[in-house]
């Protein structure tokens, strides 16, 4: 399988949603997309989904331009978008009998329907399904066509804890099958826990791109506590104090966190409110959020 | 995996890496699906699929059964009803009958479907399969086309039993029908373009509707409008059914040959306003909501 890989220089257009992206996908893994709403996440799938022209740039998708080639990519790949409809007049089957005349090369629609617990629904209206079962439509419309790329524009959005779930044991046996997964989400978790690379995408430019511990690298550690009545020891670290709070950061957790204990032992100080934790994917997100003007 | 383009290069043999995957059911048995067509080119599986599925929402909603099926047949009472030996009571009464037919089935029910599928986000899911637009276009038009055709050749059959003369020329009243379907086709298109919703497509259909029905009242008008009438879309297949059916051109009498060259003009105003209308449609067409 070959990889997905997509530059873009920047746009001309007077909104500029997508400011210049570069990005390779690695055949056989699942990468997330992560951003703020407004970070150009969905704009930057569209390009790579062939439904939009990038104003400068390129983008391949198996080695093919989505938009000139566009059956031969087609015919490979499987898109979710953040929202779409089917016709709620007619029922699951109907719908999927529908899709499945329009694939060069689709999997059984019993298959679907089992592979997505729809084959209890099938003779619903798909005006009659609950929004968790709607989406799994969508998914298995996505699916049908045995796709070796798969691209969902946030795939969880809206749905109840156990579909998300489900979701995400689906998207893992994708990557098990070694089906090249891209997905847009806004919830760290999500990314953190399907992911094997993730872009975090801020103002329509990717602004960290890595495995989580390659993200989090180099973000400090945080110790936090209420500020003692005495003056605190060298901690190997910044401290700052806010309102009876002291917040330490620091690149060796470890070490600061034994000066700390040490000399709170020693001295027979109760530290109240004590916590502490290494840099995070939500520390950095937020951190990423918050800067302005960031750079790439 | 080559990286060259592939519409040159019609592959041979499938995909070696999709072949191990398809199931055994799933062979494409239309010739098209493998070798990559051109842009505009239309696998008819594809849109048989997509059609069956409008055939089947068009029938579970009984506002489109209504104008769609039933509305169409009331002309045809007229034709039975209408006095025997007048050609001109009877060629209203043809006139009247297709201008239904192509008014609801085509293009008000074209309409509304194209409009409410596309803000349903339906047009919008389709699109990101492997559906090329010529078939979505065929699809949403065909259910409609057919009705449309099958209601010509109704109108054909009651004509007769209702003691209208037989048509001097058939194939040209068919295909005056073909190519009129194909211009209501686009101009639902282009109307559906500036149509929010379908309910305000009830005010936005009316300045075609309205078009149609002047262009068949010709006979309503003084000489110098009727002539500018006669070159509207429903005047100029007016026309074309006094030539095809009545043998008449003018006061003219034809018959099955010179019919053929007494059509030229009618048949040439239609394709012109063909033309304009798919002209307008292509310019104008949108498959998502305006956000």
């Amino acid at each position: 399988m070959r990889d997905l890989r997509r530059t873009y220089g920047s746009g001309k257009q007077a909104f500029e949603a997508v400011r210049g992206v570069d990005l390779d996908v690695e055949a056989g893994t699942v990468s997330a997309l992560l951003g703020t709403n407004g970070a150009g996440k969905t704009s930057t799938m569209e390009l790579i989904e062939g439904l939009g022209r990038p104003s400068a740039g390129e983008v391949r998708v198996l080695g093919l331009d989505p938009v000139a080639d566009r059956a031969a990519v087609r015919r490979r790949l499987g898109i979710l978008l953040q929202r779409s409809g089917f016709s709620g007049d007619l029922s699951v089957l109907e719908t999927l009998q529908m899709w499945h005349s329009t694939l060069s090369r689709p999997r059984p629609v019993a298959d679907m329907l089992d592979a997505l617990r729809l084959t209890g629904r099938a003779d619903t209206r798909v005006v009659g399904l609950s929004g968790g079962e709607q989406r799994r439509l969508d998914l298995a419309c996505t699916l049908m066509g045995d796709p070796d790329v798969v691209l969902l524009d946030e795939p969880t959005t809206g749905l109840d804890p156990e579909s998300r779930r489900d979701v995400w044991s689906l998207i893992r046996g994708l990557r098990d099958g070694g089906t090249t997964v891209l997905l847009t989400t806004h919830y760290l978790d999500e990314a953190e826990a399907l992911a094997d690379e993730l872009a975090i995408m801020h103002e329509g430019r990717i602004v960290r791109r890595g495995t989580v511990p390659q993200i989090v690298e180099g973000h400090p550690s945080v110790v936090r506590f209420t500020t003692p009545d005495r003056a605190l020891p060298d901690l190997l670290g910044t401290a700052t104090t806010e309102r009876g709070l002291t917040v330490v950061e620091t690149d060796d957790l470890q070490r600061t966190l034994t000066a700390l204990l040490t000399w709170a032992d020693g001295h027979g100080v109760r530290l109240a409110d004590l916590s502490a934790r290494t840099a995070t994917l939500e520390s950095v997100f937020l951190a990423v959020a918050d800067q302005e003007g960031s750079t790439r | 995996m080559s990286t060259s383009t592939p519409s040159t290069t019609p592959p041979a043999a499938p995909d070696p890496s999709a072949s191990s995957a398809s199931s055994a059911s799933s062979a494409p048995s239309d010739p098209s699906e493998t070798t990559e067509p051109g842009r505009y080119a239309v696998s008819w599986r594809r849109v048989a699929g997509l059609a069956r599925a409008n055939v089947l929402l068009m029938t579970r909603n009984r506002l489109t059964l209504l104008y769609g099926l039933v509305l169409p047949l009331l002309p045809l009472l007229l034709l039975l009803t209408g006095e025997r030996g007048d050609t001109a009571i009877g060629a209203r009464a043809v006139t009247s009958a297709l201008l239904t037919a192509l008014l609801f089935p085509v293009y008000y029910n074209i309409l509304s479907l194209v409009v409410s599928r596309r803000d349903e986000l339906v047009l919008k899911r389709l699109r990101t399969g492997e559906t090329r637009d010529s078939e979505l276009v065929v699809a949403l038009s065909l259910p409609g086309v057919v009705i449309a055709v099958v209601l010509s050749v109704l109108t054909l059959v009651v004509g007769l039993v209702g003691g209208l003369p037989t048509p001097a020329n058939a194939p040209l009243y068919l295909l005056g029908m073909l190519v009129s379907s194909a211009m209501f086709v686009a101009f639902a298109f282009w109307t559906a373009a500036w149509t929010k919703t379908a309910e305000s497509a009830q005010m936005t259909s009316l300045p075609v509707i309205a078009l149609a029905v002047v262009g068949t009242m010709s006979a309503a008008f003084p000489e110098r409008f009727a002539e500018i009438v006669e070159r509207t879309p429903t005047g100029a297949l007016r026309e074309l059914v006094d030539v095809s059916w009545f043998g008449e051109d003018g006061a003219r009498s034809v018959g099955f040959v010179d019919s053929w060259a007494a059509a030229g003009e009618p048949i040439l105003v239609l394709l012109g306003w063909t033309a304009v209308a798919v002209w307008l449609a292509a310019r104008s067409l949108r498959w998502e909501p305006r956000t």
